[in-house]
């Protein structure tokens, strides 16, 4: 394309301290590409908004607040400032041992030996407001420290892992782990579909033989 | 550039035809495919000139690669910091993690390495599901012959058998990690069953998922298992240079490098678990892809330089429905469950022109008949054709919003509405069937080096069936995993090098290949990260 | 120099008959004398308040009292004495010896605005003000002159002494007002400020405890007499709290306006070790520095304004050569990070990042880009919290950048492992 076509749907913004262009419905990431600056973190999915790699803050024009955002899903605007954030783990790890979970009944337990910071939220909502996600992460950490651990994982059904919340928290509580425990020890705990216990007798009783000698496992001889 | 129809045509011809009828393809599939199949473009594949497998087909940008010189030399290694592990496993997506924690827990010390953090892998961004024959109306054997057929019986039979016997412990390994799946009643947490759908060239339904982000569910399982695994070290951002080598030709362990401090790092072991994924950000034959980031064959290339034989690298799947247009989301998937929800294909004369739920090699070779025959649409110099969504809407109101989320999510960063316009699609680059050759304990022939998940070949064919890349990377990250920490205990490396290193630069010369080119690649160009010149400082 | 804070003579502790006999409830008389004067006579000293912002006091004791009275609960006084930040001491000085001025200029302040509660909010880590606080304010509730003061408001008049939350952040007016209230000290955003709707939505009035103890002084002296004190245009004194690379450190009461090189060579005996004199961290950790250069600037609000940087608490952290500017920027803005109170994600991640980058620098791990990074981060976070802490934490960072840059590249071209930097240009 010319320069003279693309001049219309060009936008300037700030990326790290850097002025660069992009091409109007460009996303942020595609942008830093484009300009020519070193990728080497911070990137994954390229666009599909599932990996959490591309946190970056970001301020519109005009706006008091800067938001947290994924680069590749957003759509560069004029005007931007914008800056990567690093991937923050957890301060501590919270050690569990997902299969040593035996009693269902002592799963509450668990959550308060492994992630007692949990009850000291201060409901700050700073969680809530750097998820990228929209999830809201308050509330899934003080419904897990109730025992409310179905209600808990489900509100965590759509996190990526970007570990925003994690930099975010002022108590430590590293929320996205608290998430993944509720969410892992749901299906670990609770999960039994008969379907896959019966085919699991089967082959354990040898009822399910493969025969590589099948004719449908075969190309057809031509006749 | 490409003949076809320009847009408001092709909109007008499709308003006036739809519903489009169905119409036969009007080519056998062998002559589709040979016409039309991306690998069979004539020059596309080069012969290998240099290596165990000489004389296999590559495509030219792989070749190039494979063919390179390393990016190391002896001297590098000279004062490098040393870390000495048991299993090392290099690549952090869906196999890797598995093959780490399985060894883990058999009491190796595992180093885990990845170039990006762990869980940046194609892994994370399937969508569809993962297969396993646990209907009632299945079994392993319909499995079996499903994957064999699916590939034109290219396959390794073994390694298929073994792909499918493990389905089933698979899924429940799954779900002992904490992955979640769709049953058909929700409410049946205990005894229901698992929620199956069909995929593509399967005889039974057997796909299970987890909404329609199956990948990302699963690689957050397995993650936080790692993250809390003793015994495994996670080294992020260290990708994997050069394999180190034995005096008898051992894999035995791997020169990595340190980005955050641009130095050269020495991780022996005495086995190594090869897990580095996919080849789409090479983009093949000049097409966009779906892959993640730092998917650019760095392990085959290290493989192949120690002296891992390969097979199928020569047959790449092309998903039908990559986004053709805006330009910045080319090459994105749109996924699978529109066409079996019952999405139509049309042509820039409002036609459909082949069954949509055929295999992918078939479906994509199609799609570029039609474009490469002047049938295909034309937007903003971009050709492609149409994925009819709003018929679909039309006929299951409320289809969009309800259970194609992810799809209207995508048409919304699109600028359209799915439900008025239909999305401009072609073939994207989407999976590697070839690789590396393994046995069904993921042993590669090399002494010490293992290999799982999309790096390895002999299962599909040459052509993969969906949901088998998931299973693919727990049925082989276990086995690997297992097998790694037995041959981690058999022998040790001595005299522990790069001796590899001169045979093959002898090879190099002869054959008259430049020595200049240097391999892996690490990230793609557009990545503006030099591995053989930007080592040096960190980044 | 006349010590009026500091004077030996009043520091009684909390022995408050000890107090009036060194003329301590003079200030308070007069007040009762002439009320409508309280307002009009601060203002002539031209007070201002002394916990950092330097806002005039008598504008701010003049829009609590055009509030009308609440229906229920009357308005209420809150005293600042949370003090929680690196090289500011001189609150707990006050409180733990010489208590008496400050409640006495609250008393003076409730009486000016009609407010029939005065908090002493304190911060729980400093035992010793604790102690001395609750003592002396069980002195004041038994006292003939409490009643006086009352019987002006035409209400009982409250003195509680409120142990606030030991953090940072609670030390900001707004967050002040939610401590009080029995809540977490969240700063929220203004307006609308303390003055209209603070504590249970009742006007305000919240200074310093520096700023109140200076009040009792006024009022019995006049305010030509404060005006006096000061040097040039500044008016009374300021504890100045002196720390770092100095022989003396310590709180030094001077003549407002006194310089920066008499505060340091003259009276906190100059530099440590025979090191020269390199930076001062002028007001404090969030605020910016200053060089050598500007050795004689007027340590004032005004002048250092004027010079680009504030008077904050008057805290002078000073830095000599051996002592490393990238690494104490390092320290601060992690301390920024970890007090956070985490309403803001800009603020939360804004600081946590610049500390990420900052500490890979510190650690030889640095990357080309990362001072642009960390000039961006100093430029798109500023404005955009509830309180100050990141406009703070923005200032030091792009304050030491522009001051000291070159110990950042020097850092920058170093690296842990000693090999030599291949990519440096």
């Amino acid at each position: 394309m010319t320069d003279d076509a693309t001049a219309a749907g060009v936008v300037h913004l700030s990326f790290d301290g850097y002025a660069i262009q992009a091409e109007k419905g460009a996303s942020l990431l595609q942008a830093w590409i484009a300009s020519g600056l070193p990728l080497t973190e911070n990137a994954g999915c390229m666009g599909q908004g599932v990996c959490g790699a591309c946190r970056v803050l970001l301020r519109r024009p005009g706006e008091r607040l800067p938001g947290t955002a994924l680069a590749c899903e957003t759509p560069a605007e004029e005007g931007m400032q914008v800056s990567f954030v690093d991937h923050f783990p957890a301060r501590r790890p919270h050690a569990y041992d997902l299969h040593g979970v035996t009693d269902s009944w002592a799963v509450l337990d668990e959550v308060d030996r492994t992630f007692p910071e949990a009850k000291n939220c201060r409901h700050c909502s700073g969680c809530d407001r750097a998820c990228p996600k929209g999830i809201e992460v308050q509330r899934m950490v003080n419904l897990a420290s109730v025992g409310q651990t179905f209600a808990a994982a489900e509100l965590f059904d759509a996190c990526v892992l970007c570990n925003l919340c994690v930099a975010a928290c002022p108590e430590h509580i590293d929320p996205a782990h608290l998430g993944q425990f509720v969410r892992r020890i749901s299906a670990s705990m609770t999960l039994r579909p008969s379907d896959l216990i019966m085919r699991l007798r089967e082959i354990e009783e040898g009822l399910q033989p493969i025969d590589p000698d099948a004719p449908g496992a075969n190309p057809k001889v031509p006749t | 550039m490409t003949a076809g129809i320009p847009l408001a045509q092709a909109l007008a011809n499709w308003r006036a035809c739809a519903p489009a009828e169905p119409r036969p393809c009007g080519l056998p599939v062998a002559e589709l495919l040979r016409g039309f199949h991306p690998d069979q473009r004539p020059g596309a594949m080069v012969p290998l000139l240099v290596g165990i497998s000489a004389g296999q087909r590559a495509p030219a940008e792989l070749a190039a690669l494979l063919q390179a010189d390393s990016l190391v030399d002896d001297i590098d290694l000279a004062g490098a910091p040393l870390l000495e592990a048991d299993v090392l496993v290099i690549g952090g997506g869906g196999a890797g993690c598995v093959a780490a924690l399985t060894a883990a827990r058999a009491g190796a010390r595992v180093l885990l390495v990845t170039k990006l953090r762990i869980g940046d892998s194609n892994t994370v961004m399937a969508e569809g599901g993962i297969q396993a024959a646990v209907g009632e109306d299945d079994s392993l054997q319909r499995h079996f012959e499903d994957t064999l057929r699916a590939g034109h019986f290219l396959a390794d039979k073994s390694l298929v058998a073994a792909l499918v016997s493990d389905g089933p412990a698979a899924i429940r390994w799954l779900i002992q990690e904490g992955m979640s799946f769709d049953l058909a009643d929700e409410g049946r947490r205990m005894g229901g069953t698992l929620l199956r759908k069909k995929p593509g060239g399967a005889s039974a339904a057997r796909l299970l998922s987890y909404r329609d982000f199956t990948g990302l569910e699963l690689m957050r399982a397995l993650r936080e298992a790692v993250l809390l695994q003793p015994g495994i070290t996670l080294l992020d951002r260290h990708p994997a240079l050069e394999l180190l080598s034995d005096d008898r030709g051992r894999c035995a362990g791997a020169a990595l490098h340190d980005l955050a401090r641009g130095r050269t790092v020495l991780a022996r072991a005495g086995a190594t678990v090869l897990a580095t994924g996919g080849s789409g950000r090479l983009h093949l034959l000049g097409f966009p892809t779906s892959n993640h980031y730092g998917a650019t064959a760095d392990g085959l290339v290290l493989a192949y330089r120690l002296g891992a034989p390969l097979r199928e690298v020569d047959s790449f799947q092309f998903h039908p429905t990559g986004m053709a247009w805006p330009g910045h989301l080319e090459g994105q998937l749109v996924s699978e469950s529109a066409r079996s929800s019952g999405a139509m294909l049309v042509n820039g004369l409002g036609q459909r022109f082949v069954e949509e739920l055929q295999p992918r090699d078939v479906v994509a070779a199609a799609i570029l008949r039609e474009i490469a025959e002047g049938r295909g649409i034309l937007r903003d110099g971009r050709a492609g054709v149409f994925l009819d969504t709003p018929t679909l809407e039309r006929g299951k109101p409320g289809i969009l919003a309800g259970s194609l989320v992810t799809l209207s999510h995508l048409a919304h960063r699109a600028g359209i509405d799915p439900a008025s316009e239909p999305f401009l699609i072609r073939p994207t680059l989407h999976y590697q069937n070839g690789g590396l050759v393994i046995d069904p304990a993921g042993r590669t022939p090399v002494p010490g080096l293992l290999a799982a998940g999309e790096v390895t070949g002999g299962l599909h064919g040459s052509n993969r069936m969906m949901g088998n890349a998931l299973l693919e990377l727990v049925a082989f990250g276990r086995r690997a995993g297992e097998a790694a920490i037995l041959d981690a205990r058999v022998e040790r490396p001595r005299n522990v090098g790069l001796t590899h290193l001169a045979d093959w630069r002898r090879a190099l010369t002869v054959q008259g290949l430049p020595l200049s080119r240097k391999a892996p690649m690490i990230f793609p160009p557009y990545g503006n990260f030099n591995a053989a010149t930007d080592r040096g400082k960190a980044a | 120099m006349t010590a009026v804070l500091t004077a030996e003579a009043v520091r009684v502790g909390p022995d408050l008959e000890a107090w009036l006999a060194v003329g301590g409830g003079g200030g308070l008389r007069r007040a009762l004398a002439e009320p409508e004067a309280i307002i009009p006579v601060i203002e002539a000293a031209g007070l201002r308040g002394l916990g950092g912002a330097g806002f005039p006091t008598h504008r701010k004791w003049a829009a609590v009292a055009a509030q009308p009275r609440p229906a229920k609960g009357g308005k209420w006084v809150i005293c600042n004495g949370n003090e929680d930040e690196p090289g500011t001491f001189k609150d707990r000085f006050l409180l733990s010896e010489t208590p008496h001025q400050v409640i006495e200029g609250a008393l003076i302040g409730a009486l000016a605005v009609g407010a029939s509660t005065i908090v002493l909010y304190v911060n729980p880590r400093e035992a010793a003000a604790v102690r001395v606080l609750k003592q002396a304010a069980q002195a004041w509730a038994k006292h003939s002159l409490l009643a006086e003061c009352a019987a002006f408001l035409g209400s009982p008049l409250r003195l509680d002494v409120v142990e606030g939350s030991g953090l940072y952040v609670g030390g900001e007016e707004t967050a002040a007002v939610a401590s009080v209230m029995g809540g977490f000290p969240f700063p929220s955003l203004k307006p609308p400020f303390p003055a209209e709707a603070g504590v249970n939505g009742a006007p305000t009035l919240l200074n310093n405890v520096e700023t109140f103890a200076h009040v009792p002084h006024i009022l019995r002296e006049g305010a030509e007499w404060y005006r006096a004190l000061g040097l040039g245009a500044a008016v009374g004194t300021k504890l100045y709290s002196l720390s770092g690379d100095v022989l003396r450190p310590g709180l030094h009461e001077m003549p407002m306006g006194t310089s920066l090189r008499q505060l340091v060579f003259a009276h906190g005996g100059g530099m440590l070790a025979q090191k020269a004199f390199k930076a001062v961290f002028t007001g404090g950790p969030s605020n910016t520095l200053l060089t050598a250069a500007d050795l004689d600037v007027a340590l004032d609000f005004d002048s250092l304004r004027e010079r680009g940087s504030r008077l904050g608490t008057g805290a002078m952290i000073v830095v000599g050569e051996g002592t490393s500017i990238l690494r104490k920027t390092a320290e601060y803005v992690a301390f920024f990070a970890a007090n956070s109170c985490g309403q803001c994600p800009p603020c939360k991640i804004g600081t946590h990042q610049v500390a990420r980058i900052l500490e890979r620098i510190e650690n030889g791990a640095g990357r080309p880009g990362d001072l642009e990074a960390l000039e961006n981060l100093s430029k798109m976070l500023p404005g955009s919290g509830r309180c100050g802490l990141l406009d703070g934490a923005a200032t030091v960072l792009s304050s030491s950048l522009h001051a000291f840059r070159a110990e950042y590249e020097a850092a920058l071209a170093r690296q842990s492992s000693g090999q030599v930097n291949l990519g440096a240009a």
